[in-house]
């Protein structure tokens, strides 16, 4: 299946590579994250703030971005302990539109517990779809993504995730700094519904935008 | 002695006659004329006398060139003063001056006797010559056509431009000239209008001290009027080349229903996704910010507001046109005043009063 992506991506951005400027994009956000995981001996909830940095190279149609997040989620009430919060995203994408990204790649999660560090491994396959809506100083994007695989050490099987962004980024005229906020989240089904992992939160952040 | 040297001359003068007049009539014009000098300078003044006035003839029937005959009349009229015959040199220097007022003899070659009668025909003739271009063109009004006068000798002149039936057109100049004049003419008649005819007539009268007539100079001048092409005018921007000057609906509709859609979008992503229960406080926070953007947005793209940058452009643009439109108004009102006139001037007439 990965293999298949890959062959995907190399035929969409065949011939589009020559004579292209490299096109870097850069960010730093501060994240408000809420986990919820929902078993039947209960419901754990966290709460907290993570920074989030991410960062894309373009070249022609062809795009690779990468993010990473850590932070400290603290329970809400409930007997959970503190737990630290660390995500991280190694995608490859190709523009198949001006307004249209699609990207795949593993995802990788980890909650670090007093005894042992619970990780989650997806690939995903994301659609993201941008486009300027006032004038051209606010962008306003929505992505979605899937899970194709994943990989968690957890009892439950995995049954499925999903998950999606939507927000929007100001950016002053000719200015590359842009301002960005959204909502974002992750749903994760395992062993037909047994447990339930919910990860959203709201981002604000900044970010530079170099051509 | 002297009877001899007589002798000599008629025989000379029997063989001119009697037994060469069929290879004289073959002769050219060229050894007629150096004869008669090798005759003169031989003083062989009859004979030289004769070959001369034949050359004359011959090259007065040509049409040749004042400068050949000046040559022939001024060794004729030595000859015929070295003849005994005054009046006949004086006769012949006074055709000759009228033939070209500048002519001089060469006082290395000729003695005193002849140059002082000359220079007396000379002063008693009032002649003039006219030299001007033969096809030039000028700017009515500031532009000049020059008309250089030399006069034979101290006279008064009357310059005037006269139609073809003799009516007066211009008056350019009255008064004395003594070795030479320039007259200019620039183009208009005596009203200050352009020429109302295609054709004038110059006319050069000299008088005596005492205002007699004394010759009369004539030259025709064609005139073809010419009036320089005006400029288009520039055109006026077109429709396509300005920008709208008022905001269309189409931004402020897109900020609007963008920022709601993309609200919208917030609020339904956790059902979307499948996370049902969760906290709405941060989705409404993000969702509103958005929507007051969008709303933000739809007032700033309001439908019909001004777009200074828009209405900058397009008066730059007209203000360049309108700077096209008055270079061009002062080029063609220039080129409206500069109305040429091309002047053709013919052969010179001369009209005397008197015959030689």
């Amino acid at each position: 299946m990965r293999i298949l992506l890959v062959v995907l991506a190399a035929a969409l951005t065949a011939g589009q590579l020559p004579g292209q400027a490299l096109h870097a994009v850069g960010g730093a956000s501060l994240v408000t994250t809420r986990v919820r995981s929902q078993v039947p001996a209960g419901v754990d909830q966290f709460t907290g703030s993570a920074f989030l940095g991410q960062g894309a190279l373009a070249l022609g149609r062809v795009e690779l971005s990468a993010s990473y997040l850590q932070g400290t989620i603290n329970p809400d009430g409930g007997t959970a302990t503190a737990r630290d919060l660390v995500e991280g995203t190694v995608l490859i994408g190709v523009h198949a539109l001006d307004w249209l990204t699609l990207e795949t790649g593993p995802h990788a999660r980890a909650y670090t517990l007093a005894g042992s560090t619970q990780r989650w491994l997806f690939w995903e396959l994301r659609a993201r779809a941008a486009t300027a809506f006032v004038g051209s100083a606010a962008q306003g994007y929505a992505e979605l993504w899937r899970a194709i695989a994943a990989d968690a050490n957890v009892p439950e099987p995995f049954d499925h995730a999903q998950g999606g962004e939507v927000g929007m980024i100001l950016r002053l005229a000719r200015s590359p700094l842009g301002c960005r906020i959204g909502y974002r989240i992750d749903h994760a089904v395992l062993g037909g519904g047994t447990r339930l992992e919910t990860v959203d939160g709201v981002v604000i952040g900044v970010g530079l935008n170099w051509r | 002695m002297m009877g001899g040297r007589h002798l000599a001359r008629l025989c000379a003068l029997a063989w001119v006659l009697g037994a060469a007049p069929s290879a004289l009539s073959a002769q050219s014009s060229d050894s007629l004329f150096a004869t008669g000098v090798r005759a003169y300078k031989n003083l062989e003044f009859d004979l030289a006398a004769w070959l001369l006035r034949r050359d004359l003839a011959q090259l007065t029937a040509a049409g040749a060139p004042a400068t050949e005959r000046a040559a022939g009349l001024v060794y004729l009229g030595a000859a015929d003063l070295f003849r005994g015959r005054r009046d006949s040199a004086a006769a012949v220097f006074r055709r000759l001056v009228q033939l070209d007022p500048r002519f001089r003899p060469d006082r290395l070659v000729f003695p005193p006797e002849v140059t002082s009668l000359f220079d007396g025909v000379r002063l008693q003739t009032k002649t003039v010559t006219v030299e001007l271009p033969r096809d030039t063109t000028i700017v009515l009004g500031p532009g000049a056509f020059d008309i250089w006068l030399i006069a034979s000798s101290f006279q008064n002149v009357d310059v005037t431009l006269r139609y073809a039936d003799g009516a007066p057109f211009r008056a350019l100049y009255a008064g004395p000239i003594g070795d030479s004049l320039k007259v200019q003419w620039d183009g208009l008649d005596a009203a200050g209008a352009p020429p109302p005819v295609n054709r004038v007539v110059l006319r050069v009268a000299s008088r005596a001290p005492t205002g007699e007539l004394a010759g009369i100079i004539q030259v025709p001048l064609d005139l073809r009027l010419s009036r320089p092409d005006t400029l288009p005018w520039p055109p006026a921007p077109a429709d396509a080349q300005l920008l709208p000057e008022r905001a269309r609906s189409g931004a402020a509709k897109r900020s609007l229903l963008g920022g709601l859609l993309l609200s919208s979008a917030v609020a339904a992503l956790p059902a979307v996704v499948g996370g049902t229960d969760t906290p709405s406080g941060p989705r409404i926070a993000v969702a509103g910010t958005i929507g007051v953007a969008g709303l933000l947005g739809y007032v700033l793209h309001r439908p019909g507001r001004p777009l200074a940058a828009n209405v900058r452009a397009n008066q730059a643009l007209r203000d360049a046109w309108q700077r096209r439109v008055a270079t061009t108004t002062a080029e063609n009102a220039r080129r409206r005043r500069e109305v040429r006139v091309v002047v053709r001037a013919g052969e010179p007439t001369a009209i005397q009063p008197r015959g030689p």
